[in-house]
C-alpha cells in the first residue's frame, strides 16, 4: 500500500517543489516557486472559485434530491427492487460514457433536446441556450451532469440509514405529535447523522477531485470559465508537461481532503464507544 | 357539500388521504425515473435510429420516423477498434482483480485476525488511501509507469488500477472475514490442521460471497477509470473501451452520434448491471464503518 500511494504521493510532493517537466529527467529544487506561481495566477485562481462552486452547489442539490428519493424508496412498493436499479444507472454507468448523452443529446448546440423541448413548449425563443458556450450556462450544464450523476448515490445512502432506524421509534414519535419535519429533524438525522456525514463526506471528495465530468464536457471552456483544479492540472501537466506546476496544482486540493479526512476518522472512532 | 364530508366515516377519510399520498409519491417516482432515465433512453433511441432522423432539427428527438436500424452496431465492430478497446478492457480489469484478491485475501485475513498493536487504525488507514484521488496521484504516477517502461500500454493501466481497488477491497473483505466465527476456525486448529489449512479449507470457502463481491468490485471499477487511462495510453491499440469510445469516435459529426451511442451502451450497461448486484455491498463498505 506503502507503495501504491505513499511512493507517488511524494512523488507529487517532490515535483511541486522542483522544474520537473516531461521532456527532462534532471529536475532542480525551486522550493515554493510553483505554489507561488500558481496562486498568482488568475486562471487558477478562477479553477480554485469554480471547484467550490461545483462541488458545494451540486452537493446541495444532490442531498435534497437524494433525501427526497429514499423516502421514496423506503416505503414498499411493487417492484421496487427492479425500480431502483433503474435508478441507480446514473451512478452505476460509466460516467466516461454516459456524459455523451449529454454533450450531444441535451447540451448539443443545434441539436440540444432540452432547447428542442423548451422551444416547443414556447418557454425560449431564438437565440436558444448555447449550454456549453455560455460561460454561466456551461457552469450550469457541467453542474447539471455531476448532480444527475451523483443523486442516486446520495438517495442509496440516505436509504442505508432510515433502513437502519428501528420503525418503532418513528411511530413513538408519531403518536407523540411530531410533524414529519419534527420527525425527519429531530428523530432521524440525529440518528443516522454518522451515516450522512460519511456519505456527504465521499460525495464532496469525489466531486472535489473529479475530473471525468468537465474534461469531457466543456474542458474547462469557454475560456476557463468551467475550469476546475483538476481539469487545470491535467492541462498544466500531461497536456503542457509540466509537472512541477501541475502537481502544485493538485496539490491545492489537498487541504480539503485532510479536513475530510480529519472528520472522517473521528466519525469512524466514535463507533467503539 | 361540506355537511355531506363531515358527516363521512373518519375511516374513509384516512383511506382517501392515503391513496392521494401514494399517488402523489408515484408520480414523484415516475419524475425521478425521468430524470434518471432520459439521457440513457436519448442513448438507446440515437443508437438505433436512421442517419436522417438524426440530422433533421423539425424532428423530435424523443421518437423516430423512418425504420430502426442496427446499422451503427454494425459499423461499430466492423470500421473501429470497438473490439479491441473490448477485449483490452476485459484483459485489463481480469488482472486487476487477480491482483486485487491475491492482496487482499492474506492483507483482509490479516486484519480481521491478528491483533497486533494498532491493528485497527492500519485499516483505518488503509481505508482512507481511497480517498486520495487520481487526480493528486495521475502525475507522480505518470513518472512511474514511464520509469517501468510501460508508458502507453496496457499493462502500464494493470499496474496503476490496483492503487484504487486494493483500499477498498482490503476494508471491505475485512469485514466479511470478521463474520466467520472464530470458533470454527479454532475447532479447524484442534482437529489437525494448521493455520494455513484452515484458513483455506474453513474460512475462505465461508468467505465465499465476500471474495466474489470484491471480485467484481475490483473488475467494474476497473472498467469504469477513466483518468488513468486517458493520461497514460495515446495509441488506439491500447486503450480501454471507455477511453477508446470518447477520443478515438467522437468527430462531432452527426452521422457519427450512432455508432458512437451504441459503443456507449455496449460498454456501459454491463457495467452497471454487475454493479447493481454489489450495490448494497458497496453501500455497507461506505457507510459500515459510520453504523456500528
Amino acid at each position: 500500500m506503502l507503495a501504491l500511494v505513499g511512493y507517488p504521493f511524494c512523488l507529487a510532493l517532490y515535483f511541486s517543489i522542483s522544474n520537473a517537466s516531461v521532456q527532462e529527467s534532471v529536475s532542480t529544487f525551486t522550493g515554493l516557486d510553483n505554489f507561488l506561481a500558481v496562486a498568482g495566477d488568475s486562471v487558477f485562481q478562477r479553477a480554485l472559485l469554480n471547484s467550490f462552486i461545483f462541488t458545494f452547489g451540486s452537493g446541495i442539490v444532490k442531498a435534497i434530491l437524494g433525501t427526497s428519493l429514499a423516502f421514496l424508496l423506503l416505503r414498499p412498493f411493487r417492484a421496487r427492487k427492479v425500480i431502483r436499479g433503474f435508478l441507480m444507472l446514473p451512478w452505476t454507468l460509466p460516467i466516461a460514457l454516459s456524459i455523451l448523452a449529454w454533450k450531444f443529446g441535451m447540451f448539443d448546440p443545434q441539436f440540444s433536446v432540452v432547447n428542442w423541448t423548451a422551444a416547443h413548449l414556447g418557454l425560449i425563443h431564438e437565440p436558444y441556450p448555447n449550454w456549453l458556450g455560455d460561460p454561466i450556462y456551461a457552469m450550469i450544464a457541467v453542474m447539471t451532469v455531476n448532480i444527475w450523476r451523483g443523486f442516486p448515490f446520495s438517495a442509496i445512502i440516505v436509504l442505508a440509514g432510515l433502513t437502519s432506524i428501528p420503525s418503532d421509534i418513528i411511530d413513538a414519535a408519531r403518536v407523540d405529535g411530531a410533524n414529519w419535519w419534527d420527525r425527519w429533524h429531530s428523530v432521524m438525522v440525529p440518528m443516522i447523522a454518522p451515516i450522512l456525514f460519511v456519505g456527504l463526506l465521499f460525495d464532496v471528495v469525489f466531486t472535489f477531485t473529479d475530473l471525468s465530468v468537465v474534461y469531457l464536457l466543456t474542458n474547462g471552456g469557454p475560456i476557463n470559465a468551467t475550469d476546475i483544479l483538476p481539469t487545470l492540472a491535467f492541462r498544466t501537466g500531461v497536456v503542457g508537461g509540466s509537472l512541477g506546476r501541475g502537481s502544485a496544482i493538485a496539490l491545492f486540493m489537498l487541504p480539503l481532503l485532510v479536513v475530510a479526512v480529519i472528520v472522517m476518522l473521528r466519525t469512524l472512532r466514535r463507533r467503539d464507544i | 357539500m361540506a355537511v355531506a364530508s363531515r358527516s363521512q366515516p373518519a375511516s374513509r377519510l384516512v383511506l382517501r388521504r392515503k391513496t392521494v399520498e401514494r399517488g402523489l409519491s408515484y408520480l414523484a417516482l415516475a419524475f425521478f425515473m425521468f430524470i434518471a432515465l432520459f439521457p440513457i433512453f436519448w442513448m438507446l433511441m440515437t443508437s438505433i435510429k436512421n442517419d436522417y432522423d438524426l440530422v433533421d432539427p423539425n424532428l423530435t428527438p424523443f421518437w423516430f420516423q423512418r425504420p430502426l436500424t442496427l446499422g451503427h452496431y454494425e459499423y461499430l465492430f466492423t470500421a473501429t477498434k470497438f473490439g479491441t478497446w473490448l477485449g483490452n478492457t476485459f484483459l485489463i480489469s481480469a488482472c486487476v482483480v487477480a491482483i486485487t484478491l491475491a492482496v487482499c485475501i492474506p492483507g483482509s485475513y490479516a486484519l480481521a485476525r491478528l491483533r497486533f498493536f494498532g491493528a485497527e487504525n492500519l485499516g483505518i488507514g488503509i481505508f482512507l488511501t481511497y480517498i486520495v484521488p487520481p487526480t493528486i496521484l495521475f502525475l507522480p504516477l505518470a513518472r512511474v509507469v514511464a520509469t517501468a517502461g510501460l508508458y502507453n500500454s496496457k499493462w502500464g493501466l494493470v499496474l496503476v488500477y490496483p492503487t484504487f481497488t486494493i483500499p477498498f477491497c482490503l476494508w471491505l473483505l475485512a469485514g466479511f472475514f470478521r463474520t466467520v466465527p472464530l470458533e470454527i476456525e479454532e475447532a479447524a486448529l484442534v482437529d489437525g490442521c494448521n493455520r494455513l489449512q484452515a484458513v483455506l479449507r474453513v474460512v475462505l470457502p465461508l468467505s465465499m460471497a465476500g471474495i466474489l463481491t470484491v471480485a467484481i468490485f475490483a473488475f467494474t471499477l476497473g472498467m469504469q477509470e477513466f483518468v488513468y487511462a486517458l493520461t497514460f495510453v495515446s495509441s488506439s491499440a491500447e486503450k480501454p473501451v471507455t477511453l477508446g469510445v470518447v477520443t478515438d469516435l467522437i468527430r462531432g459529426d452527426v452521422y457519427f452520434w450512432g455508432s458512437l451511442m451504441a459503443g456507449a451502451l455496449l460498454a456501459g450497461v454491463p457495467v452497471a448491471i454487475l454493479y447493481n448486484f454489489f450495490l448494497d455491498y458497496f453501500v455497507e463498505g461506505i457507510t459500515g464503518g459510520a453504523l456500528k
